[in-house]
């Protein structure tokens, strides 16, 4: 996305947004809404805090434990479900569930099985990431070309090469993409679930400032996780033209 | 070096019917032969290729190439694709060099076997390059080159000028008459084209559809080493010309038998 030939119009759209924020606060705005200004202060002044980055730590540690385990799984399964057709009639259903509940939903459901420590926001990032990485992998799988397996059958390729130099290296593509997509996923539910499970880490810190109304400690927290969402796609799709080769748009 | 005794073969039809593509075919190839199988589209004459090649188990009947029965692919049969089927993530050298790293030969053997036959097909400078940079005429020279390297006895190949523009399908077809008149492979070429089938074979084996089958052997005795020229002789006109007869009653016998 931030080709070089885009900078420049991204950084006017963020300078319009920016301009826009700081007025429209300054007008309207008071105690609920700070400017940009404030916002950007808070924020430096946060970063300089050791209850934002303990708070990081811990949102972190459930976002990679989850993140881990959702690639973990969701790799495999989105390849044998792409290679063989009939383990899709019965996945299928569920993986569609999985797409279009609203896992916010579900979250009574984990706290009552599995309790409200860490192992509930680690599933929960993992349901949250998982259906991205199964998808994109399953498709990945599916769209190499069938007479690329023949062709390599042809000359004597056996299963585990057909997997090995064909399927897997057609599907990695889409398998990165699919981790892209999943890493953006994975944010939403370890906020999420602090905000509306277990109010700790940065979700409680958003729930705690929003108690004591500072309204730029909160934008900014806010900002932070942006901040790091941002960062953790940009090292995803960095690594995805990496291993491809490709360029990714 | 070829020789196929009551080959039948029958796949599901997209209506859930089954569909015989061939059916009791028999036909023998010699040694360093150049045969030309030609027919409508739905004749069976991939299937029959890729039955050869191993990649189809076939309902009933055998191949035998080379005095042993065909079970699978082989070391002594390469293919080539009509949509090219290369890895377009890998070099044109990987690519070239791909079925000999499948059959297990090290990579600087591998590679200066590739390289060789790069040369040869004239794709010299271009190993580093990936299928997406190069045409279609450029991608089957890859093709080509990707099969000789793994030294076969019989070349299979499945149309592979279709999905290339006519000058460059000319092009190919010189220059693989010339590879042809060096290795003396033997050779089993699928076309739709009339010409294509006249100015290379040694003999266009004329295939019916539904069921496939082998309507008529047309020898070309028409002298090598072939040039461009020959085209404007009266017997390759005519050989043309006769196939063209036969490949049109086909079609009307078709489609009155509908």
């Amino acid at each position: 996305m931030t080709r070089r030939g885009h900078l420049p119009y991204q950084l006017l759209t963020f300078v319009i947004f920016a301009v826009s924020w700081e007025v429209y606060a300054r007008v309207r705005g008071g105690l609920l809404i700070p400017t940009f200004t404030e916002t950007v202060g808070a924020s430096v002044k946060l970063l300089g805090s050791a209850e934002l980055w303990q708070a990081l730590y811990a949102s972190n540690q459930a976002l990679v434990l989850g993140f881990a385990l959702a690639v973990g799984v969701g790799v495999p399964l989105g390849i044998v479900l792409g290679r063989f057709r009939t383990l899709e009639r019965f996945a299928d259903v569920y993986l569609n569930i999985l797409l279009v509940t609203p896992m916010a939903a579900i979250i009574p459901l984990l706290g009552m099985s599995v309790g409200y420590g860490l192992a509930a926001r680690v599933i929960l990032v993992a349901i949250f990431a998982i259906v991205m990485v199964v998808v994109n992998s399953r498709a990945g799988v599916r769209q190499v070309d069938p007479s690329l397996i023949e062709m390599a059958r042809s000359f004597g390729a056996n299963e585990r090469r057909i997997w090995t130099r064909v399927l897997l290296p057609g599907a990695l593509p889409a398998i990165m993409t699919g981790i892209r997509l999943g890493i953006g996923r994975a944010v939403t539910g370890m906020v999420l679930v602090e905000l509306l499970m277990v109010s700790t880490a940065l979700g409680g810190l958003m729930l705690e400032y929003r108690g004591l109304l500072k309204a730029p400690q909160l934008y900014a927290t806010i900002v932070i996780i942006l901040a790091e969402a941002l960062l953790l796609i940009s090292v995803a799709r960095w690594g995805e033209r990496k291993l491809t080769g490709r360029s990714v748009r | 070096m070829i020789e196929i005794r009551g080959l039948s073969k029958s796949f599901v039809g997209q209506d859930g019917g089954r569909v015989q593509a061939l059916s009791d075919v028999d036909l023998d190839v010699a040694e360093n032969e150049f045969l030309t199988v030609l027919g409508p589209s739905g004749c069976g004459k991939t299937t029959l290729l890729k039955a050869v090649a191993g990649l189809v188990p076939v309902d009933s009947g055998e191949i035998v190439v080379d005095g042993t029965k065909v079970r699978g692919p082989g070391p002594d049969r390469a293919m080539v694709f009509q949509n090219f089927a290369l890895l377009p993530w890998a070099t044109v050298l990987d690519n070239v060099a791909f079925g000999l790293e499948l059959r297990g030969v090290g990579r600087a053997e591998r590679q200066e076997r590739a390289r060789a036959l790069i040369a040869m097909v004239g794709l010299a400078g271009f190993e580093t390059k990936r299928p997406a940079e190069l045409s279609g005429g450029m991608q089957q020279r890859v093709g080509i080159a990707r099969a000789l390297a793994v030294q076969p006895r019989v070349l299979l190949m499945d149309e592979p000028f279709g999905a290339v523009d006519e000058q460059t399908r000319r092009l190919l077809q010189e220059e693989l008459l010339s590879i042809w008149e060096e290795s003396r492979l033997t050779v089993v070429f699928i076309t739709h084209s009339m010409e294509e089938a006249v100015l290379l074979g040694d003999r266009v084996v004329l295939m019916s559809a539904r069921p496939g089958q082998i309507a008529e052997i047309v020898p070309v005795p028409l002298e090598r080493p072939r040039a461009r020229s020959l085209e404007r002789s009266g017997k390759y006109a005519e050989i043309t010309a006769y196939l063209w007869d036969r490949l049109r009653d086909m079609h009307e016998e078709h489609r009155a038998a509908r």
